[in-house]
């Protein structure tokens, strides 16, 4: 089973892009993965602006990324673009840290005529830092996440079946055997 | 010789790269046409508006991108949109960007030929969900052509259609006739400030044929 580290990057505490991550993060613990979630909110400011990496949280969360398997970058969009606090994280991280790595990007958003930003702006970044498999992202709108009631938080049907396609993709790329050749060459270099 | 009385003239080229037809794009494009010769003409100036109809000349197109030559049909195209002083360029949304049609016009235009021209961005799709193409894929596209383009893109989805009175209920996006109002004063107000010297159309100012027969030849 792969481990998996979950980033949201919305500022927010209460934040329906953590919610929706939290929806994707049940999917894969129920298939036995082993799951990490990095609110970067949680980070200190200062260190990440100033890109600290000395800093022990910092330096912590730099190694988790680059320890896991595969990742999930979560981020709402704001200005029709992944959010700033995500950027300043991914700006600190070395030039290869997603090398190797199958990557799921999410987003939430108001409207959906934002919807391309996953692909148009989030994608290349992702890409940038040599990801090996970006599968099918998915945007989700905000009126269609209950981030607040403690009950379901996808209150959509449909897209409730969307997100179980993109993160069945996503579970279906890490047992793929790309997947697990990377896992292994990680573990032995 | 265009005399202080004159009316202002400004040509105005709209390009549409719809496919089918009838075509909502079609509608777009004719609509920003006109939004901006009404927008021209309360600032003063007498507009004509040459719609180029890019369907008709797909064969063309393809034609000139294997020989490097236009046809003669093509070429009256090509001419309307370098010597219009203001472009609307409009194309459908395919894959999440402009049409293959779309951009086999642009790869024909000469180096250069739209550095400095005023444009205004239209786009059309069946949902909301590629709103971003006008400015993730047309504006690098015009960006790197170094053409002025005004800051509202229109994008419309099939159900702008039918909203233009109110406010779509899931939205907070100003409805289509306002955004294509909007869009065509900003490319107005460029065509009128730009510094570039207004396109002349030879056929506005022929040389006077008793001229011709004293022998003189055009004023230069």
């Amino acid at each position: 089973m792969a481990s998996v580290l979950i980033l949201t990057g919305s500022p927010s505490t209460v934040s329906r892009t953590a919610a929706l991550a939290g929806h994707v993060a049940d999917d894969l613990v129920a298939e036995g993965h082993e799951v990490q979630v990095l609110h970067l909110r949680d980070l200190p400011a200062e260190a990440v602006l100033t890109a600290d990496t000395a800093h022990p949280s910092i330096a912590a969360a730099v190694r988790a990324v680059i320890a896991a398997d595969a990742l999930v970058v979560a981020t709402p969009i704001y200005k029709a673009s992944y959010s700033g606090l995500l950027k300043v994280f991914l700006d600190l991280l070395p030039q290869s840290a997603l090398q190797g790595k199958a990557v799921l990007p999410l987003a939430t958003g108001g409207t959906v005529a934002h919807l391309l930003a996953i692909d148009y702006s989030l994608r290349p970044v992702l890409v940038s830092l040599g990801a090996r498999h970006i599968t099918t992202g998915r945007f989700v709108l905000d009126a269609h996440i209950d981030h607040r009631s403690g009950g379901p938080v996808i209150v959509d049907d449909a897209t409730i079946a969307c997100l179980d396609r993109t993160s069945a993709a996503f579970r279906a790329e890490l047992r793929s055997p790309d997947a697990q050749l990377s896992a292994l060459a990680a573990a032995t270099a | 010789m265009t005399g202080i009385d004159e009316p202002l003239r400004r040509r105005i080229a709209v390009v549409s790269a719809g496919l089918r037809n009838p075509s909502s794009t079609r509608l777009l494009a004719d609509r920003l046409g006109e939004a901006v010769g009404r927008a021209l003409g309360d600032r003063g100036a007498v507009a004509s508006v040459e719609l180029v109809e890019l369907r008709d000349h797909a064969h063309d197109l393809t034609n000139m991108l294997h020989t490097g030559f236009a046809s003669p049909e093509l070429q009256v195209a090509l001419d309307a949109v370098q010597g219009s002083d203001g472009l609307v360029a409009v194309t459908p949304i395919y894959s999440g960007t402009f049409t293959g049609l779309f951009k086999n016009f642009i790869d024909v235009l000469p180096e250069g030929a739209l550095a400095g021209h005023p444009v205004l961005l239209g786009a059309t799709a069946g949902t909301a969900r590629h709103s971003l193409a006008v400015d993730h894929a047309l504006r690098p596209l015009f960006a790197y052509l170094r053409a002025v383009v005004v800051p509202t893109g229109v994008f419309a989805a099939t159900d702008d259609f039918g909203h233009s009175q109110g406010v779509r209920q899931d939205d907070d996006v100003a409805p289509l006739a306002d955004r294509v109002q909007r869009a065509a004063r900003e490319l107005a107000d460029v065509v009128l400030s730009s510094s570039r010297p207004p396109a002349v159309d030879s056929f506005d100012d022929p040389t006077p044929f008793e001229q011709l027969l004293r022998g003189g030849g055009p004023a230069r």
